[in-house]
Formats: structure tokens, C-alpha cells, sequence
């Protein structure tokens, strides 16, 4: 198993490294105007940064997927197929692969976040000032005697990061199974592409409604978003059964 | 060793091997001859596991093909098949990684036969090279079974003769080797038994010094009889 | 080699060695490659390699030792009856090929001799 993440990890580390090198280069720029009180310079670092941390967490779920449908349909096949590897293991190293590269990625960019907004509050009191006005703003909004929002505080920040992150990766597995539905089951008839994009938006319906059924009525603001983030990596491995099971039984490459 | 039973393979509306029956035996080198898309490869691929069959099975020592078989049975397809990233060493490194049976000294040995060296990357060779590379690292596996598909494709006059020398080197008493090609001269001396697929059907499969001392046909001559157009 | 694909492949490989052994290009109790030597040599299948060594320890032309290879025969009589074998069959060939021609067994020998130099 480690060996065949070894080879996914092989196939998807450029995009990796751009996606890296890029983040440096923003972050720089951001440093430069914090420190060179240039705004200009400053705001651009924060909008490439969020633009980073959100265009490269979709880079790399749709790489994962670009990725398993040329290791499916094309001669690469064989490579991963004639090995004595079950379609478990083969599609279970994808799915570790992307889930730990999306972690990695949403943890770095949580952690940049956080030292840049210390680094700004540190450098300009005001804004500080500002912020701790919003904060206590916001936790003194109460719905039905219960604070709304509830106190921002790193605890809140975190289990919304991990439900956004355990979200994705459910997103992305869904997508394996519709392209594995494709090719396995649909392969050769007309509008498979089509059949599995709408099989892709039902799964998707369906994962939310289920998951609402389950966390909806969990008040706290805290809990709910760390009980959804577990629903959905169970959601994802449900999906992974179902994939491996069928690329198992069906899938010719 | 090898045996396929009512195999057979439907592609939409055409049957690429049809009701494909035969037992294939250790110590035997197979040709598996017929025209472009007669189902051979087809036919190997479900051996190898590749493709699901949509009726009828394989057997492999008496199990069907599983991934135990994989373990055993070594396949080279037509195509190039490596990452396009990869060296020539990465492609030796990739075998180590997944196959027990694969020996680092053989796949040394073969690639000096071959004139391949370790730094080269795979996207850069010529298809004669690559031809060579496919069979170098697909005979460094000490497999019970060789399924070669097309081995000599592409492939000029001595890197022909270095590729049969590394098959005949390997081909021992424990092992079963089938070849398929339709450069059937290239077959004729290599093989000892030859299989004749004819649009996804065996026609026969048939002894080839036998059928030489009893009938004085070769093995080209039984392929012109099987698929030449009959002239009056 | 060019091997005659409608004629038994052993045959012709052991035919080669025959001639070998008459002309001593592989002398009296020579080591003969392995049989797996031989095919890689000769681009032949390891079967009709083996079936080459099987007929030649037949025919009294070479023998195995357990663990040491296949040897060509010490025994030179044997040796002198092969040269006089393959030698008699030229004749046959050659004398098949006049006689197609229409030319008396007589006339022949008479070419042969007036060839001399």
C-alpha cells in the first residue's frame, strides 16, 4: 500500500511543487507590503493567498481525479493493473494520497493564515483593535438566549476548516465513483460522461440531505461543523467501497 | 498450466474471441498467430486479468486468474505502457517495488544485451528501444508464465535477434511462454506450438515438428492455408 | 542460419553438427554448449534443441555425462561411418540431381573425374 501511494504521491508532486512555489511567492508579497507599508503590494499578498488556498486544494482533488481516469483508460492501465495489487489497495493509495494531500494543504494554508493575521495585528494595533470590536460584536448577537456564532475562537475556526476539508475530499470521491462508473460500467455508450455528471450531482444531493438528516439538529455551532467533517469521511469511505467494489468486478482495462 | 474454457469477449456488437477453448503446458514456447485483430490480444489480456471476460473463464494452474495469478504471470503488452516520467532505471525500480519474483541482476544483464543504460528516460526512446526495454524488464520477472504481445513489433533486424536470444534464454522446462505476432517467419523457429486464432476462434492448435515430419508443412505455409483467400 | 521451415528443425540443426563433427570443427570428445546454449545460438526452441542432443546420443554421435554436458564421441570408427554416411548421401543427392538431367550413372562418374585438376 505504501509503495503504490509512493507511485500516486510519483504522479502528482509537480503540481504540488508549482502549487508551493506560487504560495512562497505570494507570501512574500504579502510580507513586502506589510513591512514596506506599501497597501497595495499587501492586499494583493491576501488575495493571492486566499485565491491559493482555495484554487489549490481544487488543483489537487481534480488532479487526483485527472489522474485516476488516465491510470483507468489509458494504455498507463496496465502498469497498476497487471500488479498483484486488489482494486482496494490501488484505489485506497488514491484515496489516502489525496485525503492526506488535502489535509496537508488545508493545514498549511490555515497556519499561514494565522501567523500572517498575528503578523498584521502585531504591526498595526488599530486593525487589532477593530477586530476585537467585531469579535465581541458578533458573540453578543444571540438567537433564543444562545449565542449565534458563538465566540470566535481557534476552536470554531478549526472544525469549520475540517468540515470544509472532510467536504472536499467526499466531493472528490463521489467524482471516483461516477468516472469508475463510466468507465467500467458505461464504457463505449453514448453520453456515459453525461450519465456519470448527473450521477455525480444526485450522489451529492443525496450525501447532503442524509448528512442534514443526521447533524441537523445539533445547536452548537462547534459541534455541528465537527460531527458533519466525521459524516462526510464516512460518506467518502462508503464511496470507496462501492468504487473499489465494482473496478473489482467490472472495470476492463 | 494456462487453460481458457468457452472464453469469450463482447465489445458492443463485435465478439472479439468467441468460445476461445485451449489448455496451454509448461516447458512449451506458444506462438499465437493471426491476423490484426483476430482477438489475441483480447485473449491474453483476460489472462492476464486486464480484461473481464463476458463469458467463460480462465484458469491458472487450475484457479481462475486472481491476483495471485498476477503474481506469476508475467504480460507485455503491444503498446508501451511505463510512466512517462520514468528512467530506464525507475522502470526496473517499479518492478522491484511490485513483483517478488522480479531479479535486479537479469534485468542488469538484459539491458547490456539490449544497449540500454539506466539514465535513459522512457519518453525519449525510439520504439525499437522501447521494444527492447519492455521485453528486458518483462524477462528479468522469474515468472511461471510469459505472455508476450508482439514482441517483435517495431523492432529492426538485430534487435530482433537479441530479443529472441533473452526469450529462448528464459524459456526452461517449468515455464510457459506465449508469443503472439503476425510476423509469423519471426515465429517459425522460436515456437514449438503454435495456436491459430481466426476472428476470435481457435482454429487449431497444433505441434509444429510434428506437423513439419508428418504433413512437410511449416508453420507459415498452415498460416497462408488457414487465412489465404482460397484461389480456385 | 536459414533453416528450411517445412523440414523437421532438428533434423537440420543436427544435420549442422554432423558436418561439424566430420570436418572436426568439433573434434573427437569436444564439450558440445548446453542445450539451452544451443537454441539461444541457433535462435532455435529449447525442445528441438534437446530433441538435437536426444538423437545424436542415438545415432552413437555424442553422449551425456551426468552433470558434466554432452560430449562429441571418442570413437573415431564411429566418426569415419558418419563421414561415409553424409558422404554417401551427397552422392545420392548428386546423382538424383544428373539423373533429372537425363545423364547416365556412367557419364556422370566421367564428369567427375575430367573435373579433377
Amino acid at each position: 500500500m505504501l509503495k503504490l501511494m509512493k507511485y500516486e504521491f510519483r504522479k502528482t508532486w509537480f503540481t504540488k511543487a508549482i502549487l508551493l512555489a506560487i504560495t512562497a511567492l505570494a507570501e512574500i508579497v504579502y510580507l513586502i507590503g506589510l513591512y514596506g507599508d506599501r497597501e497595495g503590494l499587501l492586499a494583493t499578498g491576501v488575495f493571492l493567498l486566499m485565491l491559493l488556498a482555495v484554487g489549490g486544494l481544487l488543483v489537487i482533488g481534480l488532479g487526483s481525479v485527472v489522474t485516476l481516469h488516465r491510470d483507468m483508460n489509458t494504455k498507463q492501465s496496465y502498469m497498476l493493473f497487471m500488479t498483484p495489487n486488489s482494486c482496494y489497495s490501488i484505489l485506497g493509495a488514491k484515496v489516502l494520497e489525496c485525503g492526506i494531500s488535502i489535509l496537508i494543504t488545508g493545514a498549511v494554508f490555515f497556519a499561514l493564515g494565522a501567523l500572517d493575521i498575528t503578523l498584521l495585528f502585531a504591526r498595526n494595533g488599530e486593525l487589532k483593535a477593530l477586530w476585537d470590536w467585531v469579535r465581541e460584536l458578533l458573540s453578543s448577537i444571540t438567537i433564543n438566549g444562545r449565542s449565534f456564532l458563538g465566540d470566535i475562537r481557534l476552536q470554531s475556526l478549526l472544525s469549520v476548516s475540517f468540515s470544509l476539508l472532510a467536504g472536499w475530499l467526499l466531493t472528490v470521491t463521489t467524482i471516483y465513483l461516477a468516472v469508475v462508473i463510466s468507465s467500467a460500467l458505461l464504457n463505449g455508450k453514448r453520453f456515459s460522461g453525461l450519465i456519470s455528471f448527473v450521477l455525480f450531482l444526485i450522489l451529492s444531493w443525496g450525501c447532503a440531505r442524509l448528512a442534514n438528516l443526521i447533524s441537523g439538529s445539533i445547536g452548537d455551532y462547534f459541534m455541528l461543523m465537527l460531527v458533519n467533517g466525521l459524516i462526510c469521511l464516512v460518506f467518502s469511505a462508503v464511496m470507496y467501497f462501492v468504487t473499489a467494489q465494482i473496478m473489482e468486478k467490472r472495470l476492463s482495462v | 498450466m494456462l487453460e481458457s474454457k468457452e472464453l469469450t469477449k463482447v465489445f458492443g456488437s463485435k465478439t472479439a474471441v468467441d468460445h476461445v477453448s485451449v489448455k496451454l503446458e509448461k516447458g512449451h514456447v506458444y506462438a499465437m498467430l493471426g491476423p490484426n485483430g483476430s482477438g489475441k490480444t483480447t485473449w491474453m489480456k483476460m489472462a492476464a486479468g486486464l480484461i473481464k471476460p463476458s463469458s467463460g473463464q480462465v484458469l491458472f494452474q487450475g484457479e481462475p486468474v486472481s491476483l495471485n495469478s498476477r503474481k506469476h504471470v508475467a504480460y507485455m503488452s503491444t503498446e508501451p505502457y511505463f510512466y512517462s516520467w520514468m528512467t530506464i532505471k525507475d522502470v526496473g525500480a517499479y518492478y522491484a517495488d511490485f513483483f517478488e519474483d522480479y531479479s535486479p541482476r537479469r534485468y542488469q544483464a538484459l539491458l547490456q544485451r539490449m544497449e540500454l543504460t539506466e539514465g535513459m528516460k522512457v519518453k525519449t526512446l525510439s520504439s525499437g528501444m522501447m521494444a527492447k526495454l519492455k521485453i528486458a524488464v518483462t524477462m528479468s520477472r522469474d515468472a511461471l508464465v510469459y505472455m508476450l504481445d508482439e514482441p517483435f513489433n517495431g523492432v529492426d533486424l538485430l534487435a530482433r535477434d537479441e530479443i529472441r536470444a533473452s526469450i529462448l534464454q528464459y524459456a526452461t522446462e517449468d515455464k510457459l511462454l506465449l508469443l503472439s505476432s503476425h510476423l509469423v517467419e519471426e515465429m517459425e523457429m522460436v515456437a514449438d506450438r503454435a495456436l491459430y486464432i481466426k476472428e476470435g476462434r481457435l482454429v487449431e492448435c497444433v505441434d509444429l515438428e510434428t506437423m513439419r515430419s508428418e504433413r512437410g508443412v511449416s508453420m507459415a505455409d498452415r498460416y497462408r492455408q488457414i487465412y489465404g483467400h482460397t484461389e480456385g | 542460419m536459414q533453416f528450411d521451415p517445412m523440414r523437421p528443425i532438428w533434423l537440420q540443426v543436427m544435420g549442422e553438427i554432423e558436418t561439424d563433427i566430420v570436418t572436426g570443427v568439433r573434434g573427437p570428445g569436444e564439450k558440445l554448449p548446453g542445450g539451452r546454449e544451443l537454441a539461444v545460438s541457433y535462435g532455435i526452441n529449447p525442445n528441438t534443441a534437446a530433441r538435437v542432443y536426444q538423437e545424436l546420443e542415438k545415432a552413437g554421435l555424442c553422449e551425456t555425462r551426468r552433470g558434466m554436458g554432452t560430449f562429441v564421441t571418442g570413437n573415431a570408427e564411429r566418426i569415419a561411418a558418419l563421414r561415409e554416411e553424409l558422404a554417401r548421401k551427397a552422392v545420392n543427392d548428386f546423382l538424383k540431381k544428373v539423373g533429372s538431367l537425363g545423364v547416365s550413372r556412367e557419364d556422370a562418374a566421367r564428369m567427375i573425374l575430367e573435373e579433377e585438376e
